[in-house]
């Protein structure tokens, strides 16, 4: 997360409107699950990934080693489609082993295999969002689409506080192993625990000074705040617009088909 | 004689008229009968140990703590404690918090700027104008598009001063606002709070450097145990070797120099106490 959080402050697509790239990545999501198609998907995934690391220069080793959290966890639920112990073997492919046969149907595997990519293309799609948007412009985006203003003054402090947490957490975790507090298994459980209790009586106390703070500057319940402006382009629109309906077409062309 | 009055209450911008407060009923008092005039355009120090009051005191002048006795007079008027007049004194008088965590809420530091001026209902294009004006003048645009998180300590600084000053406040209050940051970024907020203070803002700062103090400052007011000890210029205050020990304070270097050298006849009797190492350097180079 705080990986994710640093490269997107430093991309190079970060200034692009907000809408246009939530738009862009929202759209392509929905088109991937809804084709469940492997050209689209593998067009979508090369599309993102040239997006992601060419224009927004995020280093390729750290793009693959992002995607490669979800496919671990992908290929392992798909092996349970794609793999199967049998007596008799399937018309995909058969491994004898013994009197058995690790085996799988022409579909099932093509059927896992497909799954794998649309994940992977739709998983790309929210990287291409996370790691090229700052968290402040998504939530503005959020704000536009009418998104209940309590929960995104929640997102707004908690997006802050949880590094100040984090920052504390750390702090006493240094200060805890500075004084042996996690010598063996027993005394570090119980250091993890008073780290926990001196969290929460620290975040306490943080909600008082900070209501403060805002009290002084004529808080009144509602936070209202302006972000900073960065106007859509004619051009990026119109060439969102173009490869949506693109997908669009494809779509409805493979569900005919 | 009734214009006359007048004319010294307009003077006074802030005034506390006995003021007790406590955090619990019935408990220890933090602020226990504060009586004190500021005046306005001052540089007034607030100095005292640990616990002394003087956040406490600081809470009080913008209506965020209501004494539980006493009145806290904002421009010569008692502070009006209805949504309207808090919302009144609290532009007027600005706080700007020891810890900048507890002052940014929002990562974004444009979002945090807009706060204030949002808050008092000014025109979107307006408070945009105001937050570029603030961020030229405190020199934050090399680092706005920056997260909170990613800020060093200084930086943050001059963010929370930016918070306040967007606002447009007669009075910003900083409440030690050097803790916590090196030499140079330390150098670099006592020139902001100069710039200040040239703007004819009156600015109150609480500060444990009284070398410091004594330079900058137009007024020390000395603050022991909930009350004020003692409210005066920079040398009378620094040369009260009683009440500078009752407060846990130090005599400042320059005086401590400058009475030694009076005293093994190097300078003679009678001059003025310098405030800074500058002015002693100059009657020493001048043979007097």
């Amino acid at each position: 997360m705080i990986a994710v959080d640093k490269l997107c402050y430093r991309s190079k697509l970060r200034y692009v409107n907000a809408g246009e790239k939530f738009t862009y990545s929202m759209l392509t999501l929905l088109f991937c699950i809804v084709s469940r198609s492997f050209v689209l998907s593998g067009a979508v995934l090369m599309v993102n990934t040239t997006l992601t690391v060419g224009k927004g220069g995020i280093p390729l080793r750290r793009y693959i080693s992002l995607m490669a959290v979800p496919s671990a966890f992908l290929i392992l639920s798909t092996l349970a489609i794609i793999v199967n112990i049998s007596k008799i073997p399937l018309d995909g492919y058969a491994l004898p082993v013994g009197t058995f046969f690790i085996t799988g149907s022409k579909a099932s595997v093509l059927f896992g295999l497909r799954l794998i990519v649309t994940a992977l293309a739709a998983v790309s799609c929210l990287y291409f969002l996370s790691l090229n948007t700052t968290m402040t412009d998504i939530m503005s985006v959020l704000g536009g689409l009418r998104c209940p203003k309590i929960v995104l003054e929640l997102m707004l402090l908690i997006y802050r506080y949880i590094f100040v947490l984090m920052e504390t957490a750390s702090a006493m975790l240094v200060s805890q192993k500075a004084r042996l507090g996690n010598k063996d298994l027993k005394t570090s459980l119980r250091s993890f625990g008073r780290m926990g209790s001196g969290l929460l009586i620290r975040a306490f106390q943080r909600s008082g000074t900070l209501y403060d703070a805002m009290e002084s500057r004529c808080y009144d319940g509602r936070i209202r705040v302006l972000e900073e402006q960065h106007p859509a382009k004619p051009s990026e629109i119109a060439l969102i617009i173009s490869y949506e309906l693109v997908l669009l077409a494809y779509t409805v062309w493979r569900g005919v088909a | 004689m009734m214009a006359e009055s007048e004319q010294v209450s307009e003077d006074i911008i802030i005034e506390a008229r006995e003021v007790r407060y406590s955090y619990e009923e019935g408990g220890q008092p933090s602020l226990d009968g504060v009586s004190l005039k500021i005046e306005r355009g001052k540089k007034v120090a607030f100095m005292g140990a640990n616990g002394s009051g003087k956040s406490t005191f600081f809470l009080c002048c913008n209506g965020i703590y209501r004494p539980d006795s006493g009145t806290v007079l904002v421009a010569g008027q008692p502070i009006d404690y209805s949504r309207k007049g808090l919302m009144a004194v609290r532009r007027s008088v600005g706080l700007v918090f020891q810890d900048p965590d507890n002052q940014l809420f929002s990562a974004s530091v444009y979002q945090e700027i807009s706060f204030g001026p949002m808050n008092l209902g000014i025109p979107e294009d307006e408070v945009r104008r105001e937050i570029e004006r603030v961020m030229d003048y405190l020199e934050i645009t090399p680092f706005r598009e920056r997260p909170a998180h990613a800020l060093s300590g200084g930086q943050k600084k001059q963010v929370t001063i930016a918070d306040v000053l967007v606002m447009h406040p007669d009075v910003i209050i900083l409440d030690e606002p050097a803790s916590a940051l090196d030499a140079k970024h330390t150098k670099l907020m006592n020139q902001i709070v100069d710039k200040l203070a040239k703007e004819g803002i009156t600015i109150l700062m609480a500060t444990h450097d009284i070398d410091y103090a004594l330079e900058w400052a137009d007024e020390i007011v000395l603050m022991h145990e909930g009350k004020v000890l003692l409210q005066a210029d920079p040398v009378t205050v620094c040369e009260s070797r009683e009440a500078l020990a009752m407060t846990n304070q130090e005599e400042p270097a320059v005086l401590k120099l400058f009475r030694r050298l009076v005293e093994r006849g190097v300078l003679e009797e009678g001059l003025r106490p310098p405030v800074s190492f500058g002015q002693l350097e100059r009657y020493i180079a001048e043979g007097r």
